[in-house]
């Protein structure tokens, strides 16, 4: 009797190979495979959709946005398995952010040096206090818990793109996986942004920019990964605290939603990112003509761009300077263009609240 | 966030902000007065209190409000020529408040009509014709089958008690698109529904399965209008839950004040009011309403409907929001009133259409439909049709419909699928057909899209 | 019986921030098997310190919560009704927390 359920679950095989015990149930195909399958298909997976979406070309230097988070972890560990067993002829990096954020990111950063060591990984660290003079703990100090997710996802972008540019890359690769796509989809449903759900989805954006950003895991689930995670490292190293600034509700109750939808049909998070490619946006929407700072030389639609807005602001002591609409402020140029996926400011779906970028 | 923008099409946001800064106006004037005492709008009546919890309880007063829920609609039947003097409307009534505050509306609209057709002297303008019909689902519930007699006994009271003209009312058994033989139509239709292994997949085939028995209910009494009374509150739930199960593509098809893809156009007056609008208007003109509680509480419906409901209480705009999202896709060429009804038009609805004009796809005036769910296809995933050149019908069948439903209402192994194919009503069997060859015209240019494409070295 | 239970992924901060339990459990009232549904109400009871709203939701784990039995996803040994034995190794994993 008491043996009865666990072998019932024992006594059948991997679907793939038909020789072993299965270890998971995948969401996306429902079937149960084995241990070793599974490694060979979430690899191969990831492979097939760096092929088929040709995200690189040989001899590209290549940055992974590494946050010392599960998704930035395994993405550093496959693409660069990935890179020996196909030879795609890359070089890589890992490209960390460091907020200050104390409690948090110093914690996590520990991660992202001992991945360094791991994968033989070179590592460039970029930090708001030196980009901006700033830490998040300063600008916390002086705005308050209101609006600094702001900040930081206005901050980060560019320091991104800054620390690509110190390492001379030519791609950014972040960890976004399926359920993170799926729910920036709803999200930009929710808030109304039409600009947004049209790029949202794609797999590749920001190629007019100075550097084009891609998610290898777009159609990954999070909880093969995190299964993955698991069963490869047999102890989870990797950072996994929520940031302590950011409260965000809102945020939460789409997560859960997509957990809740997973649990009913897991190919709901999948079918969203359909939907999320399907939808009829159309394609002359306006979007602004893409110009440089005239204070530091970032790429930006304005007189000034975002963080140089933000970062007088803070200087002057003025933090609300910028927050909001800047309806008329800089200067309204725009302009139309064809592509809706051609835009610079790639969407930053995990700017708050997680760890990847 | 939120309704701030000035899209929104109930305006909630603005004139909530408005009002705002005009009570304290108001206060400064009359001394500081009690601010709740006299409504925002008109400024002399008593506001009403619902006590609801609603956003703007007790800022209206009753004739304010009412005024200002019915503006919308008539605004929505207006501007997109809903309803003209020659109609003839046939009103979808399920007994729930939606639908019967549409039914109320139209009503209302009648009886003006007919006022100023007894006042005109030349009597030119005839007065719309109103019906009313009521699915009967009795037979994919047989658990509800008392609640049905006597919901149906109500609503033929409730629309006999309106004033005149007369309106007929039609009660069409769900199963009647079967045949005309109810014994071996509701046979069908329970084997039809048993064979869809999936919950969400089956309520959405029934749902499908109503809206057709209305079109035909409403095509063969000579209607050529149908109201259906989805408000805003439910097409946002729409949006998500079509976005959740993979139907982007067709989702603002049918998220439109109109939708003329069907044989009968449908027309959503209720569009641009919320929930807590409709059921304030129930309780202040007393309409009475019944709900049949045939829903399940365990699918994909469900359980977006109440994420809609959380996200509402944090943030009552948030309906709005979601449905003007979706409105900002692009709809197709069927989602407005075909233009052969033209001549029909008033000069000036016609002058106010133009106002309203909404960006079409005009490349494209073709488009192949799902046979199931009669959603437009991606011609991206109904390229693998070629492949069932010689198959069997049922193949053909699962080709030819969209991914959405091959998932959630197509059984999966073979024989069960043939099955289901059999039980279908007949229509859409022939609507397969059709589809096929349609496709063959993708696929060539499809195979022309490849030749084209370059081969870069890529890894 | 005495089971190995590990919380990650954020789950442990519910636990005074312990992630490895090493516990001894009875079995329920007139019954000789403890199953995965009995073992949560004794966590629920025992282990969470605060928002057990974050680990479970009725009767079973939250949705976003992964549950592996002795390395072994518990959606293939029956999730609620897996029927535990001495010495197995429960993990929970929250995919809740940001990535």
């Amino acid at each position: 009797m008491e043996a009865k359920s666990k072998k019932a679950g024992a006594s059948r095989l991997c679907c793939l190979c038909n020789l072993r015990r299965p270890v998971l149930k995948r969401p996306k195909t429902l079937q149960q495979i084995c241990r070793e399958c599974f490694y060979e298909v979430f690899e191969e997976e990831i492979h097939q959709v760096i092929v088929q979406n040709r995200l690189f070309k040989s001899g590209e230097r290549v940055a992974i946005g590494a946050s010392g988070g599960k998704d930035s972890t395994v993405l550093a560990y496959v693409l660069s398995e990935l890179n020996r067993r196909h030879n795609y002829g890359l070089d890589l990096f890992l490209l960390s952010i460091d907020e200050g954020i104390t409690g948090y990111r110093d914690d996590s950063l520990e991660t992202v040096k001992r991945n360094e060591v791991q994968y033989g990984l070179p590592l460039q660290i970029v930090s708001y206090k030196d980009l901006y003079g700033w830490t998040m703990d300063d600008i916390v100090k002086m705005i308050g818990l209101k609006n600094n997710c702001t900040f930081c996802g206005v901050f980060r972008r560019q320091a991104l793109d800054r620390g690509a540019a110190l390492l001379k890359v030519d791609k950014l690769v972040t960890g976004h996986n399926a359920d993170d796509i799926a729910e920036t989809v709803l999200l930009n449903i929710l808030r109304g942004d039409i600009a947004r759900l049209s790029r949202c989805t794609s797999i590749t954006t920001g190629e007019d920019g100075p550097i084009p950003r891609c998610k290898p895991f777009k159609y990954t689930y999070e909880k093969e990964i995190i299964f993955y995670t698991y069963a490869y490292f047999k102890k989870l190293d990797y950072f996994s605290t929520e940031c302590i600034y950011s409260p965000n509700a809102y945020r939460g109750f789409a997560r859960e939603f997509i957990k809740d939808l997973e649990r009913i049909r897991p190919r709901a998070i999948l079918d969203i990112i359909k939907s999320g490619e399907d939808f009829r946006i159309a394609t002359t929407t306006k979007m602004p003509e893409q110009g440089t700072c005239e204070r530091c030389g970032y790429i930006s639609s304005q007189k000034w761009c975002k963080a140089c807005v933000l970062l007088e602001g803070l200087n002057r002591g003025l933090p609300k300077m910028g927050i909001g609409r800047p309806r008329g402020v800089n200067g309204d140029h725009k302009m139309e263009t064809k592509k809706p996926g051609s835009v610079a400011k790639s969407i930053e779906s995990k700017q708050c609240g997680s760890l990847d970028f | 966030m939120a309704c701030n923008s000035s899209g929104c099409e109930s305006g909630c946001y603005d004139r909530e902000k408005d009002n705002g800064s005009k009570i304290s106006v108001e206060d400064v004037v009359a001394g500081g007065g009690n601010q709740e005492s006299v409504c925002v709008k008109c400024k002399c009546n008593e506001p009403m209190t619902f006590g609801d919890g609603g956003s703007e309880d007790g800022k209206f007063c009753a004739e304010c409000f009412r005024n200002n829920v019915f503006g919308k609609f008539r605004l929505a039947v207006t501007s997109h020529a809903m309803i003209t003097p020659s109609d003839n409307v046939l009103v979808a009534f399920s007994g729930g408040s939606s639908s019967r505050v549409a039914l109320q509306f139209v009503h209302e609209l009648q009886i003006k009509a007919l006022k100023n057709y007894e006042a005109s002297r030349d009597r030119s303008l005839p007065v719309f014709g109103v019906g009313v019909a009521f699915v009967d689902e009795t037979a994919a519930f047989p658990a509800l089958s008392t609640e049905m007699v006597d919901a149906i006994e109500w609503i033929r009271s409730t629309v006999s008690s309106l004033s005149p003209p007369a309106k007929d009312v039609y009660v069409v058994p769900v199963e009647s698109v079967f045949g005309s033989d109810s014994l071996e139509a509701r046979d069908r239709l329970v084997k039809l529904l048993d064979s869809v292994p999936d919950d969400t997949g089956k309520e959405d085939l029934l749902l499908h399965l109503k809206m057709l028995s209305l079109q035909k209910v409403a095509s063969e009494n000579g209607y050529n209008r149908l109201v259906v009374g989805s408000c805003t509150s439910r097409i946002a739930s729409h949006v998500l839950s079509a976005t959740v199960k993979g139907r982007g593509y067709s989702l603002s098809a049918d998220i439109q004040h109109v939708d003329a893809r069907w044989k009968v156009p449908i027309v959503l007056p209720l569009r641009d009011c919320v929930r807590l609008e409709i059921t304030r208007l129930c309780h202040l003109d007393g309409l009475k309403t019944v709900e049949l509680a045939c829903r399940s509480q365990c699918g994909i419906n469900d359980l977006v409907s109440s994420f809609v409901a959380l996200l509402q209480e944090e943030n009552p705009s948030r309906e709005c929001t979601i449905v003007r999202t979706a409105a900002k896709l692009t709809p197709f060429y069927f989602n407005k009133i075909p233009e052969t009804d033209d001549s029909n038009v008033p000069m000036a609805t016609q002058r106010r259409l133009k106002r309203f004009n909404l960006k079409y796809d005009g490349s494209m005036t073709t488009e192949a439909f799902c046979p199931i769910c009669n959603g437009p296809l991606n011609r991206s995933d109904s390229s693998d049709l070629d492949t069932f050149e010689e198959g069997q019908e049922a193949d053909v069948l699962y080709a030819a419909c969209c991914s959405s439903c091959r998932f959630q209402i197509l059984p999966e192994d073979g024989s069960s699928l043939e099955q289901f194919s059999s039980f279908l009503p007949d229509h859409m069997i022939s609507q397969v057909k059709h589809q096929k060859v349609d496709s063959q015209a993708h696929l060539r240019e499809k195979i022309k899209d490849c030749l084209l494409l370059d081969d870069e070295e890529v890894v | 019986m005495q089971l190995t239970l590990e919380f990650g992924g954020g789950l442990e901060l519910l636990c005074d921030s312990v992630k490895i339990h090493k516990v001894n459990i009875n079995f329920p009232n007139e019954s000789d098997i403890l199953t995965m549904k009995d073992l949560l109400s004794w966590v629920r009871t025992n282990l969470i310190k605060e928002r057990p709203e974050m680990f479970m939701k009725g009767d079973t784990v939250r949705p976003g919560v992964l549950v592996l039995v002795n390395d072994c996803d518990w959606e293939l040994s029956g999730q609620l009704d897996t029927t535990l034995e001495d010495k197995d190794v429960i993990v929970f994993i929250s995919t809740l927390h940001g990535g």
